[in-house]
């Protein structure tokens, strides 16, 4: 199989590699795999509190080519986007960009589950931040 | 190719008995008479392979406990008896399918020898592809707003993520020609955890094959969806970690 002009520009020129602060109050992690091919994925966003913008985001993904490509580039579209705006972008846009085949779906499905995972983990972190939800246990 | 209820729960005692879902049965091509998965029972002669389960071709019940010393009987009776040469002068049709019969054999017996080969077989029967398991957990997550339900538990996640960036420090290390022994021994240890945590899996799904059997037999869908559910997250465990120790043998052997 052959992979496409971009996945491979994705794969020998990663975006956005590395980590953020985990504990930082901004910052939203998302850890997802899957379990076909034992892929693993972390993407991360640091988020605006005042205008929940995505200003930087970062990833580190451990599977093949077509899983790297697919979190490099969800890093990309993230970064800029608010929160629900990013939470808008669809595994068949990231397929229809990288022209993946069939059999890599996965990868991008992959992808969007990291980015939804990581605005989850920095949303909670928001409610459990205000004071009105924090009660004695 | 789907069980009818009936189907699933028909038994079937030995390799002579006739079996009584539809399905099995046919006429033989050569005598007219009613004929068993591999040969006529009347006149003995080989049949086109039909559109069967695994289990039905070995005269087994659908069960997740398998007498294995059955199985491995019957694998050696039919593989004599549906071996290729035996037909060498026989009729073209006979020829071919007993080529077709000896290799769906081996499929048949490959699959239900192997445990956890078995158990995804037996699922898939039960129409789950586990590969569909992620997307189909994506489309529920997108469509509901709600987080989407890993299908790999979060601490594995974990453990897997923090593996690989050692195994990815390893590799640089290996390329410099200056592997730092005290990693090495570090993933060693974790892969032999790894390991350990693989063999109790493969227990635990064991230990789900009566509950299984259990539940087809009294019919509740319950228990059926329950124990199901059950495994299908061991697989999936299993599935990741049988793939992190082959990437930290890789790693350790180069």
């Amino acid at each position: 199989m052959a992979y496409s002009d971009k996945v491979l520009d994705h794969y020998s020129n990663p975006r956005n590699v590395g980590s953020l602060d985990k504990s930082s109050q901004e910052v939203g992690t998302g850890l997802v795999g899957a379990p076909e091919c034992g892929d693993v994925m972390k993407l991360q966003i640091k988020v605006n509190p005042q205008t929940n913008i995505i200003e930087d985001a970062k990833f580190k993904t451990f599977g093949c080519g077509s899983a790297i490509a697919s979190s490099s580039l969800a890093t990309e579209w993230v970064k800029g986007k608010t929160v629900d705006e990013a939470l808008q972008i669809k595994n068949t846009e990231i397929v229809k960009e990288l022209s993946l085949p069939p059999v890599k779906i996965h990868c991008s499905v992959l992808a969007e589950d990291a980015i939804r995972a990581a605005i989850h983990d920095w949303k909670k972190k928001q409610d459990v931040s205000k004071p009105a939800t924090v009660e004695a246990r | 190719m789907r069980w009818s209820r009936a189907g699933r729960a028909a038994t079937m005692e030995s390799m002579t008995v006739e079996v009584s879902n539809p399905v099995a049965t046919a006429s033989c091509w050569s005598c007219g008479e009613m004929r068993v998965s591999q040969f006529c029972h009347a006149c003995g002669k080989v049949q086109q392979p039909l559109p069967v389960d695994y289990f039905t071709f070995f005269s087994l019940p659908q069960k997740l406990e398998v007498d294995v010393g059955r199985l491995e009987r019957a694998f050696y009776e039919l593989s004599r008896k549906l071996h290729p040469d035996v037909y060498a002068r026989g009729d073209a049709r006979e020829q071919e399918w007993s080529l077709q019969q000896s290799s769906l054999l081996n499929d048949a017996y490959r699959t239900l020898k192997d445990p956890i080969k078995r158990t995804e077989y037996v699922l898939r029967l039960e129409g789950v592809e586990l590969e569909e398991q992620s997307k189909t957990a994506t489309d529920r997550a997108r469509s509901t707003g709600e987080i989407k339900k890993q299908v790999v538990p979060p601490d594995l996640l974990e453990e897997v993520f923090d593996l690989n960036m050692q195994l990815e420090e390893l590799r640089a290390q290996k390329k410099l020609g200056e592997d730092d022994p005290a990693l090495v021994e570090e993933i060693g240890r974790q892969k032999l955890e790894l390991e350990e945590k693989h063999g109790a899996l493969v227990e635990q799904l064991k230990a789900r094959w009566k509950e299984w059997d259990k539940a087809v037999d009294s019919g509740s869908e319950e228990d059926r969806r329950k124990v199901r559910d059950g495994m299908i997250d061991l697989l999936n465990r299993r599935n990741y970690i049988r793939n992190l120790v082959r990437d930290v043998n890789e790693v350790l052997e180069n």
